[in-house]
């Protein structure tokens, strides 16, 4: 059975997505009490999501 | 009923029955995953009460779109391509509960209390099932399933006992969701259910898992204080 287009690259870009959200959430978490930090992380997810949420994928896979 | 082993090398043999129930089941589960991000990221990540709220709300997020990247993986390799439920409107969504947006607190809570349980419902009708592929990625995402759960039911029991305001606010995000939530197991005469039985994807009917679900949930809404709504007020599939 062949593979849909793009199975691969889809695979790996959201993989690294996902792996840059948890990186600024798990970096902002122990320092909940520094604003500068935490209002940076949620900036960086706020804006990885945003991408997300606009499904272009074949933006991301071009 | 079918109890063999079914590996990607196989799936091209096994009878079209069968492969249209698995590309079903993966479309519907993917367009959920992904439907849940669609439904609170908007509103919520900026509006939860405090910035660990907010950190917990992109955590969450990222979760469900990993839950579908694997979801959409194994599709992908059937030659089934799920990319479009990236950019679906949230009101073409295959399962109603997810066709709308979610702006308040308390939504967000109770959504992960009794939507993402049934998250976990549907998700353990894959166990033991009979694509081996789809059986293997299980374990992490009902880890992560039900780390939801966990987070939504603190949430909606803080909420509840906080004050009388706060409780009437959670009792109406109750009486909405948990309607939606008995509706997503579908119908009880469904005869695609017994078809999922048949070829060992599911593990239970429609009417099984929802029967389990209000046993395991009512008990739960009850201990919060808070009233278990008609169950069959206001349903789209009894």
């Amino acid at each position: 059975m062949s593979q849909a287009p793009n199975t691969v690259e889809l695979d790996e870009h959201l993989r690294e997505v996902v792996t840059a959200l948890h990186r600024a959430v798990n970096y902002a978490t122990p320092h909940v009490g520094e604003p500068k930090i935490v209002d940076k992380a949620i900036r960086d997810c706020k804006e990885i999501l945003e991408v997300v949420m606009e499904g272009n994928v074949a933006e991301w896979v071009r | 009923m079918f109890r063999d082993k079914v590996e990607l090398k196989d799936f091209e043999k096994m009878d079209p029955e069968y492969q249209e129930l698995l590309r079903r089941i993966l479309t519907i589960q993917a367009d959920c995953e992904i439907g849940g991000p669609h439904l609170y990221v908007e509103k919520m990540l900026p509006n939860a009460p405090t910035k660990l709220d907010q950190l917990i709300v992109a955590r969450t997020a990222a979760e469900e779109i990993d839950h579908y990247r694997k979801v959409a993986r194994l599709a992908g390799d059937i030659g089934a391509d799920l990319s479009f439920v990236l950019s679906s409107p949230n009101q073409k969504r295959y399962v109603e509960a997810f066709r709308g947006q979610i702006t308040t607190w308390e939504d967000f809570a109770v959504f992960g209390f009794l939507i993402d349980r049934i998250g976990r419902y549907q998700l353990e009708e894959f166990i033991g099932c009979t694509y081996a592929p789809l059986e293997r990625i299980l374990p992490d995402i009902i880890k992560e399933e039900l780390g939801h759960i966990e987070f939504g039911a603190t949430k909606t029991a803080e909420l509840a006992s906080k004050s009388d305001e706060s409780k009437a606010k959670i009792q109406k995000a109750v009486n909405y969701w948990y309607i939606k939530a008995l509706d997503m197991f579908g119908r009880s005469d469904s005869k695609r259910s017994e078809r999922y039985c048949h070829w060992g994807i599911k593990r239970r009917t429609n009417a099984q898992a929802r029967a389990e679900y209000i046993k395991e949930v009512n008990p739960l809404i009850e201990q919060m204080g808070l009233r278990v709504p008609d169950p069959n007020k206001g349903r789209l599939y009894l």
